[in-house]
C-alpha cells in the first residue's frame, strides 16, 4: 500500500508538469494585459511597454515559461504581479478560510447527507422518501448564491443571530471561527447534500436487496444496525468517491460562496487574479488545486482498502 | 467517558452556542474606534504612482501628504508647504516646507525627499511631464527648502502639486522615492495623517491604516485634500466586499460603517433603515464617454461621429444606468464637469433637442457607411459600461448599422482598446468608459478630452483647434480667461466630436448614523470622522 500511495504521489508530477503546461500556453494566448491594467487610463503606450519590459512580459514565450519552471523548481511560485507579495504569501494568507469552508461543509454534508439518504433507501416509495428527493432536487436546483442571500436575510438581517460576512481566523477562538462559517456553509453545502443523499439512497436500495441484508433480518437484527452496520458499510465505495469527487468539487463552490460571504479565501483570489490578468496567482493557484486534485483521488482509493477489505493495489 | 458526560458537554456547548446566537453578530464596544470601510474596489496595489487607479489614490491620500490640496473651490492651498515665492519672470519657484513634518518611520520630512518625489511623480503624471519638459533644475536648497528652475513660467504649477488626480504628487522618503517609477514599491512609508499597516494587508480583502499621532494637521478647516487633517478614531479597516447585496446586508446589519458607493438599486432599501444615512457621495460625479476610433471607418469621417451625436440619447444612457432616480444624472451637452468653474454648454447645440435619425443615416451615408459591421467592445463586468454598451447596440442599429457586439470583460476591453490594427485585425469601432468629474474639471487631468493623434487617449483623436485650446488654457492666467478657453475647447472638441458624452451621472454613499462627519468629496476622506458605539 505504501509503495502504491508513494508512486501514486510521484505520478502527480508529471501530470501538475502537463497542467503548468496548458495554463501557462493558455494564460499566454488569452487576451488582456495586466500591464495596461496596471498602466491606469493615463499611460501613454510607451509607458505601457516599460511596466510591460519590467515585469519580463514582453519576453517570448519559451523564455517566460523557462523561467517559471525555473521558479518553480527552486519552490518558487514567484510574484504576484499586482501586489508585489509572493504568490506563495498570498495563497497562505487564503488558505486558511477555504480549508474553514470546505471542512466544514464536509462535515455538515456527510452528518445530514447520509442519514437522509439511508433513511429515504429504508422508506422507499413513502412520504419520507418523497421529501427528502424533493429537498434533493431543491438543493440542485437552487444556485448557491441564491441560498446564500436567502441564509444572509433571514439570520442575519432578520434576527441578527449570525454574522453576514467575513471570516474570523481559528486562532481568535472556535465558535468566532464558526459563527462566520455557519451560513456560507449551509449555503455551499445544500447542492452536496443533495447530491451524496440521492447516491447513499441509490447504493443503500441495491444493498438491501442482498440476500445477506435478508439473512441478518432473519437472525433478527435491529433497524438500525442492518442499516448502519451491514448495509452502509457494503454501500460506501460509491458513497465514498462522490464524497471524494464533492470535496474537488467544493473548490468551485467556494468561489462564488466566497464572494456571497465576503470571505477572504482561494476562491477570491482566483477571480481577482483573473479578472486582472495576474499571470503568477492564477498559475500558483491552478498547481495548488490540481495537486489538491491528484490528492483527494489518490485519498478515495485509498479509503476503498478500508471501506472494502476485497480492494487491493 | 460516560454518557452523562457526554450530554452534559453537549448541553454546555448548545448553551454556548445559544448565548453566542442570542448576541449581536459583531461585539461593537471595542470596535467604536475602528471604522470599517467598504471600498468601491479592491486595494491590489498599493504605490499610486506606479498604479493609478482611483482606489489606489484614494488609500495613498491617508498615507501620503501633498504639498498642496485643492479646496471645494479647485484652488490649491498649502498643506506640507509653510510658504513659496516665484521669481518675477516666472520661472523659478521656491518652496518651504512647514515645521513639525514626520514620516512615519520617525524620520523628518526633508527637502530631499519632495525633490525625490516629485521626480518619480514627473515620470509618470501628465502635468508632471509638462513640468519635466521645462525644468531646467530641481534641487533641494537645505533641509527645508527646495526650488523649481523652469525654462518657461507654467501658471498652474501649484494646481499641479496640489491636485487630486491619479497619480497626485504624494511625498515619500527619498529611499522609496528613488525606486523606478515603472517598478512598483514594496515600503508604504508617508507623513500623511494615517499609517498603513502592511502586516494586516490581504489584498482582495483588508486594508488597514491606523490614526499616525505625530501628524501635526493645519489648523484650517478641512476642506477635501485641503486644511487640517484630524482624524477621530484609531483605526481605519478597508474591507473589500465584492458582492453589493452582501455589503448593503453587511451596512445595515452594522458589520461595516460606511460603503463608498452602493449601486443605484439596493439605495431604497438603505434609505429605508433608519440607522443609515444616504447622500451623494462626490460631487463632482462622473462624465459617462462614448468613445470612436477615429482610426478606422466609418469613424474616421467626422460625419460618421456627427451622426452618433445627432442620434444619441443621453437620457437613455442614464436611466439604463440609474433608474428612475432624477437626482442622480443630468445631460451633458459638452465636456466639463458640470456646477465646476469651467462647465460650458458651448457648441453643444447638437447633443440637445430632440433626436434626428434621418439626419443622422444621411450623414453615416455621406460618409461612405454601407453597413459594415462595427465592433463595440462592451466589458459586461463592469456595470457602468454594460449598461451603456446595451444602449449603443440598439442606437446603431436604430441607424441602420451591423453592430459586432464582443461581450467580454474589462481586463480584455483594457487591452484590446490600445490595439490600432483595423476592428477585422483585432482592433475595434467603440468602446465605453466613463470619467471621474474631478478629472474633467478642467484639461489639466483630462487625458480623455486630448486630441493630438497618436500620443491622444484611445481611439486616437486628431484636432488642431482642439489641442491649440488646451495649451492656451494651460497659459492662461486668470479664471476668466480660463472659462473663454474652455468654452472654444468644448466647441471645438464637439465640432470633431473627440468622443461622445453620454451623461453627467452621481453616486450615493452610505454610512451607519453613529459615525458622523462624511462629507461629499471627490474621494473619501477620513479626517473628521468619528464614530459612537
Amino acid at each position: 500500500m505504501l509503495t502504491y500511495a508513494l508512486r501514486r504521489v510521484l505520478s502527480t508530477l508529471p501530470v501538475m508538469a502537463i497542467v503548468a503546461l496548458f495554463v501557462f500556453s493558455l494564460l499566454y494566448i488569452a487576451p488582456g494585459d495586466p500591464a495596461v491594467v496596471i498602466a491606469g487610463d493615463q499611460a501613454s503606450p510607451a509607458d505601457v511597454e516599460r511596466i510591460r519590459a519590467n515585469l519580463g512580459l514582453d519576453q517570448p514565450f519559451l523564455v517566460q515559461f523557462g523561467s517559471w519552471v525555473w521558479r518553480l523548481l527552486h519552490f518558487d511560485l514567484g510574484t504576484s504581479i499586482f501586489t508585489n507579495l509572493p504568490v506563495s504569501a498570498l495563497i497562505a494568507q487564503r488558505i486558511e478560510p477555504t480549508l474553514s469552508l470546505m471542512m466544514v461543509t464536509l462535515v455538515l454534508t456527510i452528518i445530514i447527507a447520509v442519514p437522509l439518504g439511508v433513511i429515504a433507501a429504508w422508506k422507499a416509495g413513502t412520504w419520507i422518501d418523497r421529501i427528502i428527493m424533493a429537498f434533493a432536487v431543491f438543493g440542485f436546483s437552487v444556485p448557491v448564491f441564491v441560498v446564500g442571500y436567502i441564509l444572509a436575510y433571514v439570520f442575519a438581517l432578520k434576527f441578527d443571530w449570525l454574522p453576514v460576512q467575513g471570516y474570523t481566523p481559528l486562532a481568535q477562538g472556535f465558535w468566532p471561527w464558526l459563527q462566520n462559517l455557519i451560513l456560507p456553509s449551509v449555503a455551499l453545502g445544500c447542492v452536496y447534500i443533495a447530491l451524496i443523499a440521492r447516491i447513499t439512497r441509490a447504493a443503500m436500495l441495491e444493498v438491501l436487496q442482498q440476500d445477506y441484508i435478508r439473512t441478518a433480518r432473519a437472525k433478527g437484527l435491529g433497524q438500525g444496525g442492518i442499516l448502519f452496520i451491514h448495509a452502509l458499510k457494503n454501500a460506501a465505495v460509491p458513497i465514498v468517491t462522490v464524497v471524494g469527487i464533492g470535496i474537488a468539487l467544493l473548490i468551485g463552490g467556494a468561489v462564488v460562496t466566497e464572494s456571497v460571504f465576503a470571505i477572504p479565501g482561494l476562491g477570491r483570489l482566483t477571480i481577482d487574479a483573473i479578472l486582472r490578468r495576474d499571470y503568477p496567482v492564477i498559475q500558483g493557484i491552478v498547481l495548488l488545486f490540481s495537486f489538491v486534485y491528484v490528492l483527494v483521488n489518490l485519498l478515495i482509493d485509498v479509503t476503498y482498502t478500508l471501506v472494502d477489505p476485497r480492494i487491493r493495489y | 467517558m460516560d454518557r452523562r458526560t457526554v450530554l452534559k458537554g453537549l448541553a454546555g456547548a448548545g448553551g454556548l452556542a445559544l448565548t453566542g446566537i442570542a448576541a449581536p453578530a459583531i461585539a461593537q464596544g471595542a470596535a467604536a474606534r475602528t471604522l470599517r470601510f467598504v471600498p468601491q474596489a479592491n486595494l491590489a496595489n498599493f504605490d499610486p504612482i506606479w498604479g493609478t487607479q482611483y482606489v489606489v489614490r484614494n488609500a495613498a491620500a491617508m498615507v501620503w501628504d501633498t504639498l498642496y490640496g485643492i479646496d471645494d473651490q479647485f484652488v490649491p492651498q498649502r498643506q506640507m508647504v509653510e510658504s513659496e515665492q516665484v521669481s518675477d519672470d516666472g520661472l523659478t519657484w521656491t518652496f518651504k516646507l512647514r515645521p513639525g513634518l514626520k514620516f512615519h518611520d520617525g524620520e523628518p520630512v526633508l527637502a530631499k525627499d519632495v525633490v525625490a518625489s516629485l521626480t518619480r511623480w514627473s515620470a509618470r503624471d501628465p502635468m508632471g511631464l509638462m513640468l519635466k519638459a521645462l525644468q531646467n533644475e530641481l534641487t533641494a536648497v537645505d533641509d527645508k527648502t527646495f526650488k523649481w528652475v523652469l525654462k518657461q513660467p507654467y501658471p498652474k504649477m501649484l494646481f499641479a502639486l496640489g491636485k487630486g488626480n491619479a497619480p497626485c504628487a504624494f511625498i515619500m522618503p527619498e529611499r522609496i522615492a528613488q525606486t523606478d517609477p515603472f517598478k512598483q514599491m514594496s515600503e508604504y512609508v508617508g507623513s500623511g495623517p494615517f499609517k498603513f499597516v502592511k502586516g494586516e494587508w490581504v489584498p482582495g480583502a483588508k486594508a488597514v491604516f491606523e490614526k499616525f499621532t505625530d501628524y501635526v494637521p493645519r489648523q484650517e478647516k478641512p476642506v477635501w485634500l485641503a486644511g487640517g487633517k484630524q482624524v477621530l478614531v484609531d483605526r481605519v479597516e478597508w474591507v473589500i466586499m465584492p458582492d453589493p447585496a452582501t455589503a448593503a446586508a453587511a451596512l445595515q446589519n452594522g458589520e461595516v460603517d460606511w460603503w463608498e458607493n452602493p449601486i443605484t438599486d439596493l439605495v431604497p432599501v438603505l434609505k429605508g433603515n433608519k440607522n443609515i444615512g444616504v447622500d451623494i457621495g462626490d460631487p463632482l460625479g462622473n462624465v459617462g464617454s462614448f468613445r470612436m476610433n477615429h482610426l478606422h471607418a466609418p469613424f474616421n469621417n467626422v460625419k460618421a461621429r456627427q451622426a452618433i451625436l445627432m442620434a444619441m440619447s443621453q437620457e437613455d444612457y442614464m436611466r439604463a444606468l440609474v433608474g428612475d432616480d432624477n437626482a442622480l444624472w443630468k445631460p451633458l451637452p459638452g465636456f466639463f464637469t458640470p456646477d465646476t468653474p469651467l462647465y460650458t454648454e458651448a457648441g453643444g447645440d447638437i447633443l440637445k433637442g430632440k433626436r434626428d435619425f434621418a439626419a443622422a443615416k444621411k450623414l453615416l451615408e455621406e460618409a461612405g457607411y454601407k453597413g459594415e459591421p462595427i465592433t463595440c467592445v462592451v466589458a459586461q463586468d463592469q456595470p457602468i459600461t454594460k449598461a451603456f454598451g446595451d444602449v449603443t447596440a440598439d442606437l446603431l442599429k436604430k441607424l441602420g448599422m451591423t453592430v459586432d457586439f464582443v461581450a467580454t470583460d474589462w481586463g480584455t476591453v483594457g487591452a484590446r482598446r490600445a490595439q490600432k490594427t483595423p476592428p477585422s485585425q483585432g482592433g475595434w469601432h467603440m468602446f465605453h468608459t466613463w470619467h471621474a468629474g474631478a478629472d474633467c474639471i478642467n484639461p489639466a487631468a483630462y487625458t480623455a478630452l486630448r486630441a493630438n493623434g497618436d500620443k491622444a487617449w484611445f481611439g486616437w483623436p486628431t484636432s488642431e483647434p482642439v489641442e491649440k485650446e488646451i495649451t492656451d488654457w494651460f497659459a492662461a492666467k486668470s479664471l476668466d480667461e480660463e472659462k473663454a478657453v474652455a468654452a472654444r475647447i468644448n466647441k471645438a472638441a464637439i465640432d470633431d466630436v473627440v468622443f461622445a458624452p453620454t451623461g453627467f451621472f452621481l453616486g450615493y454613499t452610505a454610512w451607519r448614523k453613529n459615525v458622523s462627519g462624511v462629507t461629499k468629496g471627490p474621494i473619501p476622506l477620513f479626517w473628521g470622522v468619528s464614530k459612537t458605539a
